[in-house]
């Protein structure tokens, strides 16, 4: 249950001994992050639990390039990090759509960047705006659309332009359950396909279970690493979910969870 | 018949104050001189349109209101820019902001003409000066509160530092920027009216002061009737301006009222 102490040459994403304090400018000074330290391998999938206000969002910005690095470092691929790149798409908790761009403009707006052909750029936000099921909505703004299609909207445009790693803040949160499960699904059969690194917050123990390969647990704030949890579970099995094995490794982690749930209260 | 009661509903106390004044006018408590009829004004106005006054009066004076009101969108919209991104410009136009805003410019009017004259520059000027305060302030305020995680998914999305200015500054910013030209051009129309009723001249402001010493009751009201006719359009004009451009926001959706 304890962090691998493996040469950091093979991961992708090595945070280390990571703090981080917010200084706002009235307030109180929040210590968010305490000597985080993680490693993620390429290809990995990681889903990260923790109670509210434990600093999952926050090592999401760090990782991100979002925020400063104060204590601690980050390196990507190598890399000391150095503010945000496409090669890690974020999916953010509050989606952060711009509101004065349509659901289509909104998923393009990336690939414009990439400087595709125009054709290119339709096709390929269509396919996606397609795969999250917001056909018929691509000429909607955001305030027309409720807080669960918003979310599949910030999915699809951050998919879209196809990233390395995916940086993913509760993405399935606004979701009804069955649009969830097949969100899941969708987001599982993209990283079997493709090459990605998914770093993933959920409060949802079953999705991390489902989803992971590897379930990292926060403590209540100032959030620190509790424990890993490894998934080893045969996922070509279509009645895994139903197992004594994935029932085990849910109650396991929902007692780790628990506990820090109690204590944050 | 609901939906054209619904319609001329927000005109009933418009009605109602220009019958009281007819009534008022007619009932002989005060003298024509005091208080010409609403009918006989109303000929006024028909009568100058038809000789080509109105439109030369009025076209001036929305020429200077207009002009000075372009100016100072522009130039505001520029300067709440550059005070909110650059620190040396912050450093130089923030305490003038401050001091600057609550103080009447129209104080300044004698210098104005001192150092440009009696002409429409000076008049422009006069408007410029007084009309950009709301829109610096606000295009300021918009800049600042821009929500970090729109600039932040545009990053992460591959924008670069100048695309973000008028791919999501602006456009985030746009809603509390049109606020700041919807409260400047009243202000422009108003500031340009009295600057003319100072320099005199051709234009609303000048031709009322000219009526007024020639002691033309009908021409001093003629001038308020039109002059509110006009503000009314343009605040209306720029009303639709705004719907135009933010069809986005959610208040465009559901708009509050007239
Ligand atoms: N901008 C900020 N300024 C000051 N303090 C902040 C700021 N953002 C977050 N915090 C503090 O940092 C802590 C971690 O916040 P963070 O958003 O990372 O939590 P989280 O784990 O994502 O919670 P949730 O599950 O509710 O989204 C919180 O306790 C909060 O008080
Ligand atoms: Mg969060």
């Amino acid at each position: 249950m304890v962090e691998s102490k493996e040469p950091p040459v093979k991961h992708q994403i090595v945070v280390e001994a990571l703090s981080h304090t917010y200084r706002p400018a009235r307030g109180r000074e929040v210590l968010a992050l305490e000597e985080v330290s993680l490693a993620i391998a390429p290809r990995e999938f990681v889903a990260l639990l923790g109670p509210s206000g434990c600093g999952k969002s926050t090592l999401l910005y760090l990782i991100g390039g979002f925020l400063p690095v104060e204590r601690g470092a980050i390196r990507i691929e190598g890399a000391p990090v150095a503010g945000p790149g496409p090669d890690r798409g974020i999916v953010f908790q509050h989606f952060a759509l711009f509101p004065w761009r349509t659901v289509r403009a909104n998923v393009r707006y990336g690939l414009e960047k990439l400087a595709l052909a125009r054709e290119e750029q339709e096709r390929r936000a269509q396919a996606f705006i397609e795969l999250v099921g917001l056909t018929g909505f691509e000429e909607s703004y955001p305030s027309q659309l409720s807080g669960g299609m918003k979310q599949r909207a910030a999915l699809a445009r951050t998919l879209a332009v196809d990233p390395k790693m995916l940086l993913m803040d509760e993405p399935f949160g606004a979701l009804d359950a069955q649009t969830r499960s097949l969100m899941q699904a969708e987001l599982y059969a993209i990283w079997q396909r493709t090459p990605k690194t998914v770093l993933f917050v959920t409060h949802d123990v079953q999705e991390a279970v489902r989803l992971a390969q590897r379930v990292v647990v926060m403590s209540a704030r100032p959030g620190k690493i509790k424990a890993t949890v490894d998934i080893a579970l045969d996922r070509a099995d279509p009645h895994i979910y139903r197992s004594p094995a994935f029932a085990e490794k849910v109650d396991e982690i929902w007692n780790l969870v628990r506990d820090e749930a109690i204590k944050a209260q | 018949m609901a939906r054209l009661i619904l319609r001329v509903a927000p005109w009933l106390s418009v009605l109602a104050v220009a019958l009281a004044w007819e009534l008022f006018a007619r009932s002989g408590a005060v003298t024509p001189f005091m208080l010409p009829k609403l009918t006989t004004v109303l000929a006024r106005i028909w009568a100058d349109a038809g000789s080509g006054d109105l439109a030369h009066n009025l076209g001036l004076t929305l020429y200077r209101a207009l002009a000075g009101f372009a100016v100072a969108a522009l130039a505001g919209i520029g300067l709440g820019f550059a005070v909110a991104y650059n620190r040396a410009a912050r450093w130089l136009f923030d305490p003038l902001i401050s001091v600057g805003f609550p103080m009447p410019k129209i104080a300044f009017l004698p210098i104005i003409t001192l150092w440009l004259g009696f002409h429409d520059v000076s008049k422009i000027s006069m408007v410029v000066f007084d009309a950009i305060f709301p829109v610096v302030t606000a295009t300021l305020a918009a800049t600042l509160a821009v929500e970090r995680e729109l600039l932040w998914s545009a990053r992460n999305l591959g924008a670069s530092e100048r695309e973000l200015l008028h791919e999501v500054v602006f456009p985030a910013a746009l809603p509390q920027i049109m606020t700041g030209l919807q409260v400047a051009l009243p202000i422009a129309l108003i500031v340009c009216i009295v600057a003319e009723m100072k320099l005199g001249g051709v234009g609303l402001g000048g031709a009322m002061i000219t009526a007024s010493r020639f002691a033309d009751s009908p021409g001093v009201f003629a001038g308020i009737v039109e002059i509110a006719i006009a503000g009314y359009v343009l605040v209306r004009l720029m009303a639709r301006v705004r719907a135009r451009l933010l069809a986005w926001h959610p208040e465009t959706a559901a708009p509050a009222s007239v």
